[in-house]
C-alpha cells in the first residue's frame, strides 16, 4: 500500500505536468487568471458530482475543523497567482526552480515539526541528500 | 524586480506546500473527496472576486476555446485529489517530492516531443543524468522515511 502512494504521488506530478501545457495554451486566449478560475470551477463541479456519487466522508465536518485547515484553496490560489504572475518576468525556468526548492525546503520544515497537523518524522541524512539529487537534477534540467 | 519575482515564486512553493499538509490533515476527518471538493469550492470564490477586481481576459471565451484545452481541468482535479490521498500515507516531503520528480520527468517528455504547440527541446545528457539524479532522490526519500518510522515506532495508521 505504501509503493502504490508513492506511485500515485508520481501520477499527480505528471497530471500537473500535462496540465500547465495545456493551461499555458489557454491562457492566451482566455487570459491567466480566468485560466485558473476556470480550473477551480471545473474542479469543484468534477469533486461535487463524486462527492455525491462516492463521498464516504463527512462534509459537515468542515463546520467543527479548526478554521486554518479550510484555507487549502485560497493557498491554491496564491500559488497559481505567484507563478502566473513570475512567469514573464523570469521564465519558467527560474519560476519552476524557485516553486520546487520553496515546496521542498517548506515541506521538511513542516514535517520536521510536525506543523499543521501532519504526522512529525525528523530529518535525516537521506532526507538531506533526498534534496540534494533534486536540485542537482534541476540544474542539469535548466 | 527579477529577484523580487523569484522570492515570489519560492513563496508559491512555500504555499504549496503548506496546502498539501493542511488538506492532509482536514482529510482524515472530512474525508478524502470531501477535502477535495472543498479546496475547490473555496478556491473558486476566492478567484471569483479577483476576477471581478482584476481580470483583464475574456472568461466568456471559454465556450469557443478547443475542447482538448479545457479537459486540462480534469488533470488539476486530478493531481489535488491524489496529493490528498498520498500525504496522510507516506508524510509531506513524500508526497512532495515523489509529485515533482512526476511533474519534471513529464516536463522532459513534453518538450522532447513538443507537444501542446511547447518549444521543442530533446533529450541530451544533460537532461537522461537529472532523470538519473531524480531515481537517487526518491531512493533516498524512500529509506529516508522509512528510518525515521523506524524511530519512533508507535504511529497511528
Amino acid at each position: 500500500m505504501r509503493y502504490f502512494a508513492y506511485i500515485l504521488a508520481l501520477l499527480a506530478g505528471a497530471a500537473l505536468s500535462f496540465e500547465g501545457a495545456i493551461y499555458g495554451e489557454l491562457g492566451k486566449t482566455i487570459g491567466q487568471l480566468e485560466t485558473s478560475f476556470y480550473n477551480f470551477f471545473m474542479g469543484s463541479i468534477i469533486m461535487g458530482l463524486l462527492w455525491i456519487f462516492f463521498g464516504k466522508g463527512k462534509l459537515s465536518h468542515t463546520a467543527e475543523a479548526p478554521k486554518w485547515s479550510l484555507l487549502g484553496g485560497l493557498l491554491g490560489v496564491v500559488y497559481l497567482t505567484s507563478i502566473v504572475i513570475s512567469v514573464p518576468f523570469v521564465g519558467v525556468g527560474i519560476t519552476m526552480v524557485a516553486v520546487i526548492i520553496g515546496q521542498m525546503v517548506m515541506s521538511m520544515i513542516i514535517e520536521h515539526y510536525g506543523w499543521l497537523g501532519s504526522k512529525k518524522l525528523k530529518i535525516n541524512k537521506e532526507k538531506i541528500f533526498a534534496v540534494i539529487s533534486m536540485i542537482i537534477a534541476l540544474v542539469l534540467v535548466n | 524586480m527579477g529577484t523580487f519575482m523569484i522570492l515570489f515564486t519560492f513563496l508559491g512553493g512555500i504555499t504549496l506546500s503548506a496546502q498539501s499538509s493542511i488538506n492532509g490533515t482536514l482529510s482524515r476527518k472530512t474525508g478524502t473527496i470531501e477535502t477535495t471538493f472543498l479546496t475547490f469550492a473555496t478556491g473558486t470564490m476566492f478567484l471569483a472576486i479577483f476576477i471581478l477586481f482584476f481580470g483583464q481576459g475574456n472568461i466568456l471565451a471559454l465556450l469557443e476555446a478547443p475542447k482538448w484545452q479545457l479537459s486540462a481541468a480534469f488533470l488539476g482535479t486530478l493531481y489535488l485529489l491524489l496529493t490528498v490521498i498520498a500525504v496522510p500515507r507516506i508524510g509531506v516531503i513524500a508526497t512532495n517530492i515523489a509529485g515533482i520528480i512526476g511533474q519534471l520527468v513529464i516536463g522532459i517528455v513534453i518538450d522532447n516531443f513538443g507537444w501542446f504547440n511547447s518549444l521543442v527541446i530533446p533529450l541530451d545528457t544533460k537532461r537522461a543524468f537529472s532523470l538519473l539524479f531524480m531515481i537517487i532522490a526518491l531512493y533516498f526519500i524512500y529509506k529516508g522515511n522509512k528510518r525515521s518510522r523506524e524511530e519512533i515506532p508507535v504511529q497511528h495508521r
